[in-house]
């Protein structure tokens, strides 16, 4: 992240000094201020949603979800943190719902395993939001309902094709990569023993 | 019948929380409380994202990686129209979804083009917004190869979702 944000920055901002220096502090403003605004629309959706599920932590609905869930989360993600599962299992059911405040969850699954070191499963996690998986793109429902579309839920099966897609194609990739880079650490290791 | 979905879940938790004696109103604004925190912990990220977002739109670096890649996105068989879309899809969900909404309104909805854009935004996700909220407070080391992976394989099935949509 640090890289594409100093390079896309610094490119950007030569850039503009040739076109018009004088937009240079518009333009900063102008982001800072759209991220005002979608924070406070993000507010908006995780008050909702966040409000229901502390409601639904204290009866102990999500406890018995992830107990149903454990030995699953537990093979997927290489973990022994309830409380990651827990999060992951929320994160989850958010995104397949569409409900928009699956970030959260995700951000609380992450914390749950930096505590246990865990680097794979938050990889793993954010390889499959990045996926964006939706059982429902109501968003794009709704915007083609809008423009008057004569149709506008026959994107849903192609849309779910393709996220399928997406999902498969870059958790296997990220799962064989995975596997090759640890054997190529591995085998490192063992060339280092192997020479002292 | 999808709307009815969420208030029943709504429904569903009260119920049960009244039928274990929670105390709704506690928990409910306990849990508002921690969404104002969690957006207040996220507002630094997303102010830097979206400057940066800003100046590469507003210096023409933008338009300049649109030219460039189009021609590679039009091997692909997707659309040049939809160029603009896909590069800006992984950096801001709002920036892409006014793109997805002018491409709707220039081309009709039940256009190709639109078609295509609906699918596309549908199925992929602001890779490297999500990659700088989820790992804000994280040393983690290695994310470039998940990201690369996550950007390819959005590519491919946009490809993917192009060749769908000339089908159905």
């Amino acid at each position: 992240m640090n890289g594409v944000f100093t390079a896309i920055f610094i490119i950007s901002a030569v850039l503009l000094c040739f076109a018009a220096p004088e937009k240079f502090l518009t333009a900063l403003m102008d982001g800072a201020r759209t991220a005002a605004a979608v924070c406070l629309t993000l507010f908006c959706v995780y008050a909702v949603w966040m409000g229901l599920a502390a409601v639904a932590e204290e009866c102990g609905i999500t406890r018995g979800a992830a107990k149903l869930l454990r030995p699953a989360c537990r093979k997927i993600f290489k973990t022994d943190s309830d409380a990651a599962c827990e999060a992951a299992a929320m994160n989850l059911a958010c995104d397949l719902l569409g409900a928009g405040a699956s970030t959260p969850f995700a951000v609380k699954a992450i914390g749950e395993w930096e505590k246990e070191k865990n680097g794979y499963a938050q990889k793993l996690l954010f390889v499959i939001n990045a996926a964006g998986f939706q059982i429902v793109p109501s968003t794009v429902i709704a915007l083609r309902a809008g423009a008057g579309s004569a149709a506008a839920a026959d994107i849903f099966l192609p849309s779910l094709i393709c996220s399928a897609i997406s999902l498969v194609l870059s958790v296997t990739a990220f799962a064989v990569s995975e596997r090759i880079c640890r054997a190529w650490r591995g085998r490192k290791k063992k060339r280092k023993r192997g020479g002292a | 019948m999808m709307a009815l979905i969420i208030p029943a879940i709504f429904i569903a938790v009260m119920a049960c929380a009244v039928y274990k004696k929670v105390n709704v109103y506690g928990c409910f604004t306990g849990g508002i409380e921690g969404a104002f925190k969690f957006v207040l912990s996220m507002l630094p990220c997303l102010a830097a994202v979206f400057m940066m977002c800003a100046l590469f739109e507003e210096s023409g670096l933008a338009d300049m990686l649109i030219k460039f890649t189009s021609p590679a996105f039009s091997f692909l068989g997707i659309p040049e129209e939809l160029t603009k879309l896909i590069l800006i899809k992984p950096l801001s969900g709002s920036g892409s979804l006014a793109y997805l909404t002018e491409i709707i309104q220039d081309y009709g909805a039940d256009s190709y083009v639109a078609r295509c854009a609906c699918v596309c935004y549908g199925s992929s996700e602001t890779v490297f917004y999500i990659s700088a909220v989820y790992f804000a407070g994280i040393k983690a080391k290695g994310l470039a190869r998940p990201i690369v992976l996550s950007l390819l394989s959005a590519l491919f099935a946009t490809a993917a979702a192009c060749l769908i949509c000339r089908v159905m």
